[in-house]
């Protein structure tokens, strides 16, 4: 029995109870409420997140999926909370849901769009956020182009952090969602076991990479695929496996990699790849490591298609295939807001934690 | 910890069916009349009393849940985020007379919250309030219009209502607070 | 164990840095002496800045005293050091770069020509020494000058000229000697004027826009790859080159600096062994420090390593302590694996590697306190090379011996006779000695360390080895505060 009161007062502050609550799954699938409690002050990735941690996500996020099929999608959780989207990388789509997300939550959202230019004129990332935070930021949304920026604004900022995608290294939230994604789409509501593969330019992805830590987390049978120049790295680490335990597979073999897969995750690619001499052409990466129809076939009948978007339809993914009835990327887009609205309104509670 | 009982389960069954005649008589009826429990000790009482309806009225009312925790006035005083229950509402609130229902009635904020989240959902012709206990301290201009027990409490002291559905045993008992420190986070 | 550390100087007053040093007794100290071959007891007499006695005791009088006390040794020489000054005086300057030198132990610094302007003509040399004069500070200041003009590695610097003026070697350090041409011309050409070209390996083509040694780490934390290959490969051109240039120039020598790779280092070991004219330094960092370090790991680089010499995984280790992405790991080259370190260390042992050089590189904060990925490269580290090299001696990875050898006696030996002071504990000469205390530790902080430059990834450690005087040219360098 929990004796302090300020523990034991509001019971929901103890997570479901010994018996199974019979609504408390509403929205949220077959998954009972989860007794983990949120001890991150920040959200830099999903590498910290335990398994119990992100199960509190995921069912976090079907409340917010249920607020979000209201007529008014909107409660006042976050009244009165300044958000910050910081965004030194032009990414319209992911400013746009947290911008959404937080509104959702009756947050006052402020936009910044850091050009290049303002690094140039010398204000460092340190100023911008001391600033930020002045002008009430009480959480920070950031995108940047440098691995780690998060890191160094988690350090500055007096709030809590949301990374949306640093350089190479991170992308929690994508991460998330696309947990959050696949397990509304596949039967039994779990990845653990699935074969999930992540196909393309898997070197400069920070998507891959975050979804390495929260998919081999949650038990799935992890394949990254694409041309050893983009999977530089990549057999090497997969061999140390994901925490020095988590074993995944790098492969160059699309076919092995597509056979019998429950998730297949294409991977944009950019031409700047071409210019770096890692690829000869978009053509013949279209040809060899395309999502096509006809490869997708080798893949289980019910396969779940998915990409972070923005798509080059025609190289990394056919037109077809990214709007055939396997496809959920829409779903990813909208399951997005969910995810980010849940990740919101745990941080909100997290002051005084631990990183 | 020592306990006081104030409700045995018998008592407890008592006092469902005893406000379950209230709220038909009070409505002069069942027609229109909904039930809403508060998560997450309202749920059950919720449908204890649509049960108690069942049996004597012949008539089955809806019963919702209401998870009310991103309406609370408190989310920034407590130390973690309470973990959601969810809401579902299977039917149109608006025109209906909803009963909220909760385990203790105690500050009334979280009848406050209640009544927020719920006007999300339509607009019901009236809101109605049952509650097993009504321990005093109501810090808002809300009062209960069934109460299954009526117990004076000071701030020390922890209400402590237990239902078989979720915690094994109908009970209540009052514990008197280890540390007096009052309790930001209570709403009950 | 008795103590007697009795400094005085000429006032007879309590001793001022640059003053000289009248009067010095250390009795029943361990004294290591690489230029002798000898390590053991004994006792230094200084009067009126000149080494008057050295004695080693024995037998009764040498009982009780062992190397975990007071250690005696003669001044260190650092090859490699950036003291910013002119240009970036922010970041350091030459006085407190040489009271930083001071403070770690050494007597002689050999600084880098990227300047601003670059040092590649001897106006801008004298501009450095007028710095160190007024600086007060006896460490001696000894300069490489520029490869090329404005090192911008397309025209030969005015080298005959710097050579005249007292340049120890030249060097484009911050980059390589960036085309096979240019370099195997300076070579030849800093060859005929009897002096070493110090090159800085890195094949440029391989390192665009690097961030962290290319593998494991690198892959996890989405830092552009660095591959050891790049500077292999430029190791392996320069040698080449080398043995080419040698044949018509046998004044031709190369010094190659900053080795952090057991490939590099293994290109050195083969090409000493054919007779060719090469020297090389490692740094305290690469043999100690690791690529874990960007990780936020924070074990030195033998306690990376398993028992069978493979590096372990600081993931499933739990040795994760700090956060990732701390910006004072950033550095040229970049901090590579455990096993790389164990090769750093085991040239050292073998004499594939010829000294220890610091690569001092101090910088401002505002270059520091950026992302990852903008900021500078360089760790401010001639303070703490003595305590990171003291906690591999602790760790058994180095004798004592080798250590202080590859601050002294290695170092000179690269320099020949361009350094005039000699590295040894000789009776009637001028005194240049360090005096440190390996049973006591100091924490390093902002405020401990003379540099400006505070970019140390060991803030807030506590290292090995206070030194408690230095001694340069018979005036008193640095002396420890009384406790």
């Amino acid at each position: 029995m929990i004796t302090d009161p300020a523990l034991a007062a509001p019971d929901e502050l103890l997570g479901a109870g010994p018996a199974a609550d019979p609504v408390a799954a509403a929205g949220g699938g077959d998954n009972p409420a989860p007794a983990g409690l949120w001890r991150h002050r920040h959200l830099l990735d999903v590498d910290v997140l335990t398994a119990d941690e992100l199960e509190l996500v995921m069912h976090t996020t079907a409340t917010m999926s249920e607020i979000l099929a209201r007529p008014i999608p909107r409660v006042p959780a976050l009244r009165g909370w300044g958000v910050t989207n910081l965004f030194y990388e032009a990414s319209t789509r992911t400013r746009v849901s947290f911008e959404v997300a937080a509104k959702n939550l009756s947050a006052d959202v402020v936009n910044v769009t850091a050009s290049a230019s303002s690094v140039t004129k010398g204000e460092s990332l340190i100023d911008t956020i001391r600033t930020l935070e002045a002008l009430g930021a009480r959480m920070l949304v950031i995108r940047h182009a440098t691995s780690g920026a998060p890191w160094l604004a988690a350090e500055t900022f007096g709030g809590s952090v949301i990374n949306a995608g640093d350089g190479l290294h991170a992308h929690p939230t994508q991460a998330l969602l696309d947990l959050y994604t696949m397990r509304t789409h596949l039967p039994g509501g779990s990845v653990a076991g699935r074969k999930v593969v992540i196909l393309g330019d898997v070197l400069h992805s920070r998507v891959a990479r975050s979804n390495l830590w929260s998919l081999t987390a949650s038990g799935a049978d992890v394949w990254v695929c694409g041309p050893v120049t983009l999977l530089r790295g990549f057999e090497a680490w997969a061999a140390a496996g994901v925490a020095g335990t988590r074993q995944f597979t790098a492969t160059s073999d699309l076919a092995a990699a597509l056979r019998d897969a429950d998730v297949v995750m294409a991977l944009r690619i950019q031409r700047e790849r071409m210019a770096s001499g890692l690829l000869p052409s978009l053509r013949e990466y279209a040809a060899r490591f395309g999502l096509t129809r006809a490869r997708l076939a080798t893949a289980r009948p019910d396969a779940l298609v998915m990409h972070p978007g923005p798509m080059n339809e025609g190289v990394e993914i056919a037109p077809d295939v990214a709007a055939g009835t396997q496809s959920v990327i829409t779903d990813q887009v909208a399951n997005g807001v969910a995810v980010r609205m849940a990740i919101l309104y745990l941080l909100a509670g997290a002051r005084g934690a631990g990183e | 910890m020592s306990g006081r009982r104030i409700m045995t389960a018998e008592e407890i069954r008592r006092a469902v069916i005893r406000i379950s005649h209230e709220i038909v008589e009070k409505h002069a009826g069942t027609d229109g009349l909904v039930l809403v429990g508060i998560q997450r000790r309202g749920v059950p009482i919720a449908r204890r009393l649509a049960e108690a309806i069942r049996e004597h009225e012949a008539a089955a009312l809806p019963v919702g849940a209401l998870d009310i925790t991103f309406y609370r006035d408190d989310l920034s005083m407590l130390a973690q985020q309470p973990v959601v229950k969810g809401t579902d509402l299977p039917f149109d609130v608006t025109g209906t007379t909803v009963v909220l229902v909760d385990d203790v009635l105690y500050t009334g904020r979280t009848i406050r919250a209640a009544m927020d989240a719920l006007m999300e959902y339509g607009r019901p012709r009236a809101i109605r309030l049952a509650v097993l206990v009504d321990r005093g301290h109501c810090e808002l201009p809300i009062r209960a219009d069934h109460v299954g027990k009526n117990v004076p409490t000071s701030r020390e002291e922890l209400v402590r209502v237990r239902i078989e559905e979720i915690d094994g045993e109908d009970a209540v008992d009052i514990d008197r607070a280890v540390a007096a420190e009052p309790v930001a986070a209570r709403t009950t | 164990m008795t103590i007697d550390v009795d400094a005085r100087t000429s006032g007879g007053a309590r001793s001022s840095v640059g003053a000289r040093l009248a009067d010095l007794e250390i009795s029943r100290a361990w004294l290591v002496d690489p230029a002798s071959g000898r390590e053991g007891p004994g006792e230094i007499v200084v009067t009126d800045g000149v080494l008057e006695a050295v004695t080693w005791l024995e037998g009764v009088e040498a009982e009780g005293i062992d190397a975990s006390g007071v250690i005696v040794a003669a001044g260190f020489i650092d090859l490699h050091a950036h003291l910013r000054e002119p240009g970036n005086e922010d970041a350091e300057t030459v006085a407190t770069g040489l009271a930083a030198a001071a403070h770690g132990g050494f007597t002689t610094v050999c600084v880098m020509p990227n300047t601003t302007p670059a040092l590649d003509e001897p106006s801008v040399l004298a501009r450095i020494r007028d710095a160190a004069a007024a600086s007060g500070l006896p460490v001696a200041l000894l300069a490489h000058g520029a490869v090329s003009a404005g090192r911008a590695g397309e025209q030969l610097a005015a080298l005959g000229e710097l050579a005249d003026a007292g340049v120890v070697g030249f060097s484009d350090d911050g980059a390589p000697v960036g085309s096979a041409s240019l370099f195997r011309n300076a070579l030849a050409y800093a060859g005929m004027l009897g002096l070493p070209i110090v090159d800085h390996p890195e094949d440029a083509a391989l390192t665009e826009g690097a961030e962290a040694n290319e593998g494991l780490i690198a892959t996890i934390l989405g830092l552009r790859g660095w591959p050891r290959a790049a500077e292999a490969d430029a190791v392996a051109r320069d040698l080449a080159i080398l043995a080419d240039v040698v044949g018509d120039v046998p004044g031709a020598r190369l010094h190659l600096t900053h080795l952090s790779t057991a490939a590099s280092l293994a290109h050195v070991r083969l090409a000493k062994a054919a007779g060719l004219p090469v020297t090389c330094d490692v740094t305290p960092h690469h043999l100690a420090l690791t690529e874990e370090w960007l990780a936020g790991a924070r074990r030195w680089s033998w306690e990376a390593l398993d028992d069978d010499g493979v590096a372990r995984d600081h993931w499933r280790d739990g040795a994760i302590t700090a956060p990732p992405f701390d910006t004072s790991v950033r550095v040229n080259p970049p901090l590579r694996s455990a096993v790389d370190a164990a090769a750093c260390l085991a040239a050292l042992v073998d004499g594939t590697a010829d000294a220890i050089a610091t690569d001092h590189a101090p910088h401002a904060e505002v270059d520091k306190a950026v992302e990852f990925g903008l900021a500078a490269n360089g760790i401010s580290g001639i303070e703490t090379a003595l305590g990171v090299v003291l906690a591999a001696v602790d760790a058994g990875r180095l004798s004592l011996a080798t250590a202080i050898a590859a601050l002294t006696t290695g170092p000179a030996r690269v320099l020949g006779d361009r350094e005039p002071s000699t590295r040894g504990l000789f009776e009637g000469e001028s005194a240049n000695v360090v005096v440190f205390d390996r049973s006591a530790t100091w924490r390093v902080t902002p405020d401990a360390l003379a540099s400006k430059g505070k970019n140390s990834p060991l803030l807030g450690r506590d290292l090995p080895g206070r030194v408690l005087l230095t001694v340069a040219g018979g005036r008193i360098a640095y002396e420890a505060a009384d406790d």
